[in-house]
């Protein structure tokens, strides 16, 4: 028998083949870095992912709740607002009302910055002169009056002001202070600050920011050497990255993201009461005639809203109807009422009024509150229930809803709006949305035109009354004035809640929606 | 007419012996047999996947679907195939099977829409160019250049940004963009048509260039045109997507497949088919439409070789 001989055992094709393979093998290993988590924040380091660009580590203009946590952790302020939305010392030792119309303040021994220069008195006044230069700055507003220092010794002074500002502690804790030299009536990009940490990459851009620990920080050095600050914009995304590990924390979180997480092994959720109302708040510079001007129609109105089926829902639990018109959680805070559903109600009185072919105008900005697509379409059909022609203009981040709000770019009817008050006292809530005059309109500075002078001139009066009680007594009067001129369509409370993954520990998330990043501990 | 290739029919007297080397199972297998065959394929398969997209679209108000905005919050996020909901319900309990047909419609109809418009800019353009040359030709040709240079995403969102998101503003911004798609086929075709004997017979006859470019070139060219137009009909379904995906879609509450996507993947971990599905209606049409015109062109291609021989 012929015996066919073996083929060679690497023939040239073979040889040509193998040679491809590993090519290929070699050109495409990269890629599989892509199955597992990129850019993971390593050792020793936390990675924070904001659902909102920080466009600067300083406050001078605007000021959003997760920024709040960053911010603190470079430049502070002489008191914070800690739990049970108590006023805390930082930069001061002492914050007293010695006067009712002055305060005594004592900087803290040996505070100092990131440059090894002292906390000085002239960077407090600076600092307050500083932010009352800048235009349109939400901190400025939230002060009745900018209040004027006054030095006694090297570390003591007196903040003067015209009125009694009964909590100018809780105001203080957002005015950052900054070296007198360097500060400018603009929110800073750098210069020394005296917190716990330093800058050490930022792009403002892209809303990415680098921290090491301050070598020079006067307190107790934080545990945690580094942390890195992302924007990450989408909701999904930040999920994502939350269970690969590619993010440590995310917080303002929708329910529904919180319900994705909830049980994951390796993601804890912290949750708290918040302070930030959601309104669906209506245009007040509709002109008399209009139905929307008339109280008893935006009354009627509110009883399509089904609210607990939202709560319910849409927002899975994780919020409250609002009962007043601040949330209940601010001290000074007071039940006013509560939002019914009742169509057949909300029906009959439209017709009463003559308003049943009403048409609605529903505009907001994406991402202003929780779940808000889902609110606002919920909100749509529920109005069209009652026989109302609601429309909706969503707006998308960096447009120009601020114009439109102000009423310089098109007309409107009901705003989606989110409002919260970095200070824990109804007063200032108050007088941020309720305190518009007609000197104030005329620059548009009010909230959505509510321009009521009586009660305005009522709430001054009860925000500069010394005396807690009588304070507490007479705001809780103006309150219920207010719910009586109907402002929203419907106002709801959400939960302030953050996902975090089981290695960070000690993240004391405050009613403010905000921790303190130097008392975070890391494992592992 | 039969192709050269064709076999002979089989006589009823039996089979025909074959003067040629050549058998049935090697036409069968050739090269031209095979190409029929695929183009045959293509168009049955293209047709089949877009008519399973674009009827229920079309027949959406007629079906027993609830409405695309009927909620029910109480029965949010159902899975498919529960409590006769066929795509299952979206976060407020609305039925996905019925915004997904009504969003098509909305999805369909800028696409058609923005295909005919950017058909008609094209061909009126690339005739034009291609016919009259010169200074014509020039502006057409550095217009179009011009605009395939931009990044054509960036340039829809600008222009939506500038004149708002609406159905009309939409549809104009693809159709604008497509524009030079149809005029650069027209053009090229129109050159090698303006050559033809016909044409210059139509000149020495005395009539008028626009009468002749109108009347005569034209619809020589429009059927290959108008395959480009097809098949850009799923690029124009794609950009409107996009769009809304990006938030620059119609406004609320228009259900477009885009915004059903983008609303979705905040639940894609818990609730897959609010993404899933609507993708794979997308994913049908978009294949569906490109089958279809490759099939015709195919066909086109192939009648237009078997007629110049």
């Amino acid at each position: 028998m012929t015996r066919i001989p073996y083929a060679p055992a690497l023939s040239r094709r073979s040889v040509l083949r193998l040679g491809a393979g590993a090519s290929a093998g070699f050109a495409l290993a990269p890629l599989t870095g892509c199955a597992g988590p990129t850019g993971a924040p390593g050792p020793g380091a936390i990675s924070l992912g904001l659902n909102r660009s920080l466009v600067s580590l300083d406050n001078k203009l605007n000021q959003f709740d997760a920024a709040v946590t960053v911010q603190r952790a470079v430049r502070q302020a002489l008191t914070r607002i800690g739990k049970g939305l108590r006023p805390e010392l930082v930069l001061a030792d002492r914050f007293e009302m010695t006067e009712p119309t002055a305060w005594t303040v004592r900087l803290r021994e040996g505070v100092r910055y990131s440059d090894g220069n002292p906390v000085t008195v002239k960077d407090v006044s600076t600092a307050l002169k500083m932010y009352a230069g800048v235009n349109g700055s939400f901190i400025v507003g939230l002060f009745p009056e900018m209040p004027t220092v006054e030095p006694v010794d090297e570390r003591t002074f007196r903040l003067h002001t015209k009125r009694p500002v009964p909590i100018l502690d809780q105001l203080m804790a957002n005015i950052l202070i900054s070296p007198a030299a360097g500060n400018r009536p603009e929110e800073l990009s750098g210069g020394p600050g005296s917190g716990p940490y330093v800058v050490t990459s930022a792009n403002s851009g892209t809303g990415e920011y680098t921290l090491a620990v301050n070598p020079r920080y006067w307190g107790r050095r934080p545990t945690v050497d580094r942390v890195r600050v992302r924007f990450v914009p989408e909701e999904s995304s930040r999920v994502v990255a939350v269970r690969s590990g590619e993010l440590d924390v995310i917080d303002t979180i929708t329910p529904d993201s919180a319900e994705q997480l909830k049980g994951l092994p390796g993601v804890r959720l912290d949750r708290t009461s918040g302070t930030r109302v959601n309104q669906l708040f209506f245009n007040f510079r509709k002109p008399r005639g209009h139905p929307l001007a008339d109280a008893r129609v935006r009354e009627a109105l509110s009883y399509a809203i089904d609210g607990e089926a939202l709560v319910r829902d849409v927002l899975t639990d994780s919020a409250q109807q609002a009962e007043g018109v601040v949330p209940l959680a601010l001290k000074g805070a007071v039940r006013t009422g509560a939002y019914v559903h009742d169509p057949g109600e909300a029906r009959k009185r439209l017709a009463a009024l003559g308003a049943s072919d009403l048409k609605v105008k529903i505009i907001w900005e994406s991402g202003e509150f929780p779940a808000d697509t889902s609110v606002m379409e919920a909100v749509l059909e529920m109005l069209r229930g009652v026989g109302v022609r609601a429309s909706l203009q969503q707006f998308e981040p960096g447009g120009d809803i601020q114009q439109w709000r102000q009423g310089r770019r098109g007309d409107w009817d009901v705003l989606g709006n989110g409002f919260s008050v970095p200070t824990g006292h109804a007063s200032t809530s108050l007088q941020g949305m309720y305190g518009g005059t007609p000197e104030k309109e005329r620059t548009r500075d009010t909230y959505q035109g509510y321009v009521f002078p009586r009660i305005a001139t009522r709430l001054a009066e009860a925000s500069a009354e010394t005396d807690e009680k009588t304070r507490n007594e007479r705001l809780a009067a103006v309150q219920k004035q207010i719910w009586d001129t109907r402002p929203c369509l419907w106002a709801f409370v959400p939960d302030v809640v953050l996902a975090r993954r089981t290695r960070v520990r000690d993240v004391g998330l405050l009613q403010l929606n905000s921790y303190d990043l130097a008392a975070v501990r890391l494992e592992g | 007419m039969q192709g050269a290739l064709e076999p002979p029919a089989a006589t009823e007297a039996g089979p025909v012996t074959r003067p040629s080397a050549v058998t049935a199972r090697d036409l069968a297998r050739a090269t031209a047999t095979r190409r029929r065959r695929s183009a045959s394929l293509k168009l049955w398969t293209g047709a089949v996947c877009t008519l399973l997209v674009v009827v229920p679209v079309a027949l959406a108000q007629v079906l027993p679907l609830p409405g695309a905005g009927d909620q029910d919050l109480s029965k949010r996020r159902l899975a498919p195939l529960t409590d006769g909901h066929l795509f299952g319900t979206d976060q407020l309990g609305r039925d996905v099977l019925s915004r997904v047909l009504h969003g098509g419609q909305v999805s369909l109809t800028v696409g058609v829409l923005a295909v005919v418009v950017s058909g008609l800019i094209g061909i009126v353009a690339g005739a034009a160019a291609g016919y009259y040359g010169r200074w014509v030709d020039a502006v057409v040709s550095r217009l179009l250049e011009a605009q395939m240079s931009l990044p054509l995403l960036m340039m829809l969102l600008l222009v939506v940004a500038l004149f708002g998101p609406s159905v009309t503003v939409i549809t104009c911004v693809i159709a604008i963009a497509q524009w030079p798609e149809v005029a650069r086929l027209t053009r090229s075709l129109v050159l090698v048509e303006r050559e033809k004997p016909y044409v210059a017979a139509a000149q020495v006859l005395g009539l008028p260039r626009i009468a002749i470019l109108a009347r005569h070139v034209i619809p020589n060219i429009v059927r290959q045109a108008s395959l480009v137009v097809l098949l850009l009909l799923a690029q124009a379904v794609l950009l409107e997507s996009a769009l809304s995906y990006l938030g620059a879609g119609p406004q609320r509450p228009f259900a477009t497949w885009g915004r059903i996507i983008s609303d979705g993947q905040d639940y894609i971990t818990t609730s897959w088919w609010l993404v899933t599905l609507p993708g794979l209606v997308i994913v049908l049409l978009v294949v569906g439409v490109n089958l279809l015109g490759d099939g015709l062109r195919d066909r086109t291609r192939r009648r237009t070789t078997e007629g110049s021989r």
